[in-house]
C-alpha cells in the first residue's frame, strides 16, 4: 500500500472515512425525510463539516467530554451517541436519549461523553470550562472539546470562557468549526478580523489554524493539540477551516452563497475527497467502500424505523424532570405539606448573616471536597466583597476558593459545567443586578439542563447573590430585587433568608440540593442583624415557611429584609389592637402554599409584602392563589404591597418610600382589616 | 412499500410552499436522488429530490400553493 506520503496510518484514514460515511448517511436521511414530509423538525445542516468530528473521534474516547451546538449532529454521531436514541430524540419520542424533551438541539448523553448541546450560540464555551475544572480537580486525564462555529466568536460568552480557561490553564479545546458563515451572514460582514485563532494568542494561550477538510493534516494537528491539553499544558483554540454547504436551517444548499463560492466549497468537501484518496492510495477498493457506506445507510435506516415506532413523549411528562422531585414544582391545586426542620440542639454562637454564611460554606467544604467557591474577589484576605468567604481560601487553597475575572457568564457557566460533572460549586454573584449579564447561563442552561436532558444530566449548583435596595446610595443598578426574573423560569429554586439562622440552614440545604438553587442575601441584613446560630450542621428544608409571629386578624407574608419590616409593622398594628400573624416564606421555589393557606384560613386576611416591584411580582401570584382557594372564607381579598413601578432611585427620599417600609406596610394592613 | 410525498417544512418560518413545477412526469420511473419537483418558498426555490426509487404518481397540480404537510404525490 502506498501510505508513505499520506501522512496518516491507512487504518486511521479508513476509520475516519467510516465515521464520515455514518455522518453522511444521517445527513442524507434527515434531508430526505424532511423533503418528503416524513419528518417535521428544524434541521441545521452540517454538510461539508464531516471531517472535523470524524477525525477527532479517532483521538478521543467516550471518557472525554464534548459540548456542541444545535448544528452538531455530526459531532453527536462521531462521539458515539446511539443513532436510535438520537433519532427518537429528534422526533420527540419517549425512547429518545433525552426522553424527547430536548430534541436534537439539546442532546445530552453522558454515556458517550456528549454532555451538553446548546441552542444558544456560544453558550457552550463557559460550560465546557466547568467540565474541564471537574476533570482537572479530580486528576482525570479527560479533555473537554467544545464545538462552535466562527459566528460564535462574536459573542461575549466565548470571550469570557476563553479568558477564564487561559487564566486557569484548563484542559479544554475550543473547537471553532469555521464554516465561513454566522447563520445567514458571512465573515467580512460580521467581523473585521477573520483571524480567529489569533484571539487565543491575544488572551495568552495557544491558538492554531488547521484545515478541517483534510483528514491527514487535521489528524496530525489535532493529535498534537489533544496530547498537549491532556498533558495539562492548558487550553488550545483550534480554528478548523471548513465550509458549510447547506443553509443555516432547512435542507439543500446554502442559498445565500454565490454559485462560485458553493462550487469552491464543494470542491474542497471532505467526504468525496477522502473517499477518492482511499481508492487512489490503494487502501480500499470500491467494493469495500461501497460495503462500508451500505452498512452506514442500513444502520441509519434501522435507527429511523425503530425511532418512528417509539411513542411520542406524552403530556403526562410535562412537569416531570423540571426538578428532581416533582412535588417541588408549583402547581395550582397541589399544596404539599412538607415536614419542618427539627430544631437543632447543641452549641450556638452569636453570628451576623455574613458569619452564618461563612460557617455554612466552611461546613460544606470540610465535608465534601467537591464543594468549591468561585466568584469575583472571593479570595482572602477579604473573602469576598462582603467577607462571606473570609479565611476559606487560606484554609482550603486556591482551587477550592477561586477568584475569577469580572465575567459573570464565565462564572455561572463554570458552575453549570462542573455541577453537571457532579461537583457542588457555589458561584457568588456580587449583586443580583448582574444577573442581567449572566441570565442566559442561569435561565437557559442551569435551569433547563435537567428538563432538556430528560434528567440524563442536571446542574446541582448554588448561586449566592447579594441584593441591595432600601438602604440608600447604591442607585438603580445595585439595588434591585430581581427574584421574579428567576421565579418565572422553571427549573431554578430560590431561597431568601431573613436572618442568620435561616441563612445557614438554607444554604446547607441548597448546596446539597440536586437542583440549581439561588440564595439571595440582603445587604441590609448581612452585618446589621445578629442572632444565635448553632455552630454545627443543620438544614432548613426548601419549601417550608415559618410562622414568625402568631396572630388572628391578618397574615403578613414576606421574605428577606422586608420580613423584618413586617415584624416591626406587626408591633405597630398590635398597639392599635390588630393582631397580625407573620409568615417568613424562606424559600420562594419550592413555595409553601400549605402553610400560607393554613394561616390565611385562620386570619381571613392576607397581605404579601416584598421589595421587588409589585406589578407582576410574587405577591400577585400568592394573592391570586389565596383568593382562588379561599374564596368565600376570606374577610377581605388578599392584597399585595411591593415596590412602585420605577427603577430604584438614588434620591434617599424616593428610595426609602418606593419600597415597602414599616409605615406603608402597617397602613396597607390597617386598610385591609378595616375594609 | 410506497412513499408519500408531502409539502415539506424546510424552514422554521415555513407554513406553505408552491409546487412550481413537476420535473418528472406523472407515472415516470424515478431513481432516488432524481429531482422530481421544484418547491418555491418565501426564501428560495429548491429542487426536491426523490426520497426513494419507483413510479412517481402526481396527486396535486403544479403552479399552486399548498400548506406544509399536504400530500402532493407518491412513489410506488
Amino acid at each position: 500500500m502506498a501510505q508513505g506520503n499520506l501522512g496518516i496510518e491507512p487504518e486511521v484514514l479508513k476509520a475516519i472515512y467510516g465515521q464520515m460515511a455514518r455522518i453522511r448517511a444521517v445527513d442524507k436521511a434527515i434531508q430526505a425525510g424532511l423533503s418528503q414530509g416524513k419528518f417535521m423538525f428544524t434541521y441545521w445542516p452540517m454538510t461539508g463539516q464531516e471531517c472535523i468530528p470524524a477525525t477527532i473521534s479517532q483521538l478521543i474516547t467516550a471518557r472525554d467530554y464534548m459540548v456542541t451546538t444545535y448544528r452538531g449532529i455530526h459531532d453527536q454521531v462521531a462521539k458515539g451517541v446511539d443513532l436510535y436514541g438520537m433519532f427518537a430524540e429528534a422526533l420527540g419520542r419517549q425512547d429518545g436519549v433525552n426522553k424527547g424533551k430536548g430534541g436534537s438541539p439539546h442532546i445530552s448523553d453522558p454515556s458517550s461523553g456528549s454532555m451538553v448541546t446548546t441552542a444558544i450560540v456560544g453558550a457552550g464555551a463557559p460550560i465546557a470550562n466547568g467540565l474541564a475544572i471537574s476533570a482537572k480537580e479530580r486528576g482525570e486525564d479527560r479533555v473537554t472539546i467544545v464545538n462552535f462555529g466562527d459566528g460564535a466568536t462574536s459573542i461575549g460568552a466565548v470571550h469570557e470562557a476563553m479568558n477564564l480557561a487561559g487564566a486557569w490553564k484548563l484542559p479544554v479545546i475550543f473547537m471553532c468549526q469555521n464554516n465561513q458563515w454566522g447563520e445567514y451572514t458571512r465573515i467580512p460582514t460580521y467581523t473585521a478580523s477573520p483571524n480567529f485563532y489569533g484571539r487565543a494568542e491575544a488572551l495568552g494561550f495557544r491558538g492554531v489554524r488547521l484545515d478541517g477538510n483534510d483528514p491527514a493534516a487535521f489528524y496530525a494537528g489535532m493529535k498534537d493539540v489533544i496530547e498537549s491539553v491532556r498533558a495539562g499544558k492548558g487550553p488550545v483554540f483550534v480554528e478548523a477551516v471548513t465550509y458549510r454547504i447547506g443553509p443555516h436551517a432547512g435542507v439543500g444548499e446554502n442559498y445565500n452563497a454565490t454559485k462560485e463560492e458553493l462550487a469552491a466549497g464543494k470542491e474542497r468537501a471532505p467526504v468525496e475527497k477522502t473517499r477518492a484518496l482511499l481508492i487512489d492510495a490503494g487502501i480500499c477498493s470500491e467494493d469495500e467502500l461501497g460495503a462500508l457506506e451500505e452498512a452506514a445507510r442500513k444502520e441509519v435506516e434501522d435507527a429511523i424505523a425503530r425511532a418512528l415506532e417509539s411513542p411520542v413523549t406524552p403530556e403526562s411528562e410535562t412537569i416531570i424532570d423540571v426538578f428532581a422531585d416533582v412535588n417541588s414544582v408549583p402547581k395550582r391545586g397541589s399544596y404539599p405539606a412538607r415536614a419542618a426542620e427539627t430544631e437543632p440542639t447543641g452549641e450556638t454562637r452569636t453570628m451576623s448573616m455574613v458569619e452564618a454564611i461563612r460557617d455554612a460554606q466552611h461546613i460544606a467544604m470540610s465535608k465534601n471536597k467537591e464543594v468549591f467557591i468561585l466568584g469575583e474577589d472571593v479570595g482572602d484576605p477579604h473573602g469576598g466583597v462582603f467577607g462571606t468567604n473570609k479565611g476559606l481560601q487560606d484554609e482550603f487553597g486556591n482551587t477550592r476558593v477561586r477568584p475569577t475575572p469580572i465575567a459573570e457568564q464565565a462564572i455561572i457557566g463554570a458552575a453549570v459545567g462542573s455541577s453537571i460533572a457532579g461537583m457542588r460549586p457555589i458561584a457568588e454573584i456580587m449583586f443580583t443586578d448582574f444577573f442581567g449579564v449572566c441570565l442566559d447561563q442561569i435561565a437557559n442552561h442551569a435551569a433547563k439542563q435537567r428538563y432538556m436532558s430528560g434528567s440524563a444530566t442536571h446542574a446541582p449548583m448554588t448561586i449566592r447573590v447579594q441584593a441591595g435596595g432600601g438602604m440608600g446610595g447604591f442607585g438603580a443598578q445595585h439595588s434591585q430585587s430581581t427574584e421574579a426574573w428567576l421565579l418565572h423560569t422553571p427549573g431554578i429554586k430560590v431561597v431568601y433568608p431573613s436572618n442568620p439562622f435561616d441563612a445557614k440552614g438554607l444554604l446547607l440545604s441548597a448546596i446539597d440540593d440536586p437542583d440549581p438553587v439561588v440564595s439571595f442575601e440582603s445587604m441590609m441584613l448581612l452585618f446589621t442583624q445578629k442572632g444565635e446560630v448553632p455552630t454545627g450542621e443543620y438544614k432548613i428544608p426548601l419549601g417550608v415557611a415559618k410562622v414568625k409571629r402568631e396572630g388572628s386578624d391578618i397574615t403578613l407574608i414576606s421574605y428577606g429584609w422586608e420580613l423584618n419590616n413586617c415584624l416591626a409593622a406587626a408591633e405597630e398594628l398590635a398597639k392599635e389592637g390588630i393582631s397580625a400573624e407573620v409568615i417568613d416564606l424562606r424559600s420562594l421555589v419550592p413555595i409553601d402554599y400549605h402553610r400560607i393557606l393554613e394561616s390565611v384560613k385562620k386570619t381571613g386576611r392576607a397581605l404579601v409584602v416584598h421589595a421587588a416591584v409589585e406589578f407582576c411580582g410574587l405577591g400577585a401570584e400568592i394573592c391570586a392563589t389565596i383568593n382562588e382557594e379561599l374564596w368565600g372564607k376570606l374577610k377581605a381579598p388578599a392584597i399585595r404591597l411591593g415596590a412602585e413601578y420605577a427603577p430604584i432611585a438614588y434620591s434617599n427620599a424616593i428610595e426609602m418610600n418606593q419600597v415597602p417600609n414599616i409605615n406603608s406596610i402597617a397602613a396597607r394592613a390597617r386598610a385591609a382589616v378595616k375594609s | 412499500m410506497s412513499t408519500t410525498l408531502t409539502i415539506p417544512k424546510l424552514e422554521m418560518s415555513m407554513s406553505e410552499g408552491t409546487l412550481a413545477e413537476w420535473k418528472a412526469e406523472d407515472g415516470a420511473e424515478v431513481k432516488e436522488g432524481d429531482v422530481i419537483y421544484i418547491l418555491e418558498t418565501n426564501k428560495t426555490s429548491r429542487d426536491i429530490e426523490a426520497p426513494a426509487s419507483g413510479k412517481l404518481v402526481h396527486k396535486a397540480p403544479a403552479g399552486e400553493t399548498y400548506d406544509v404537510g399536504t400530500e402532493i404525490g407518491e412513489i410506488v
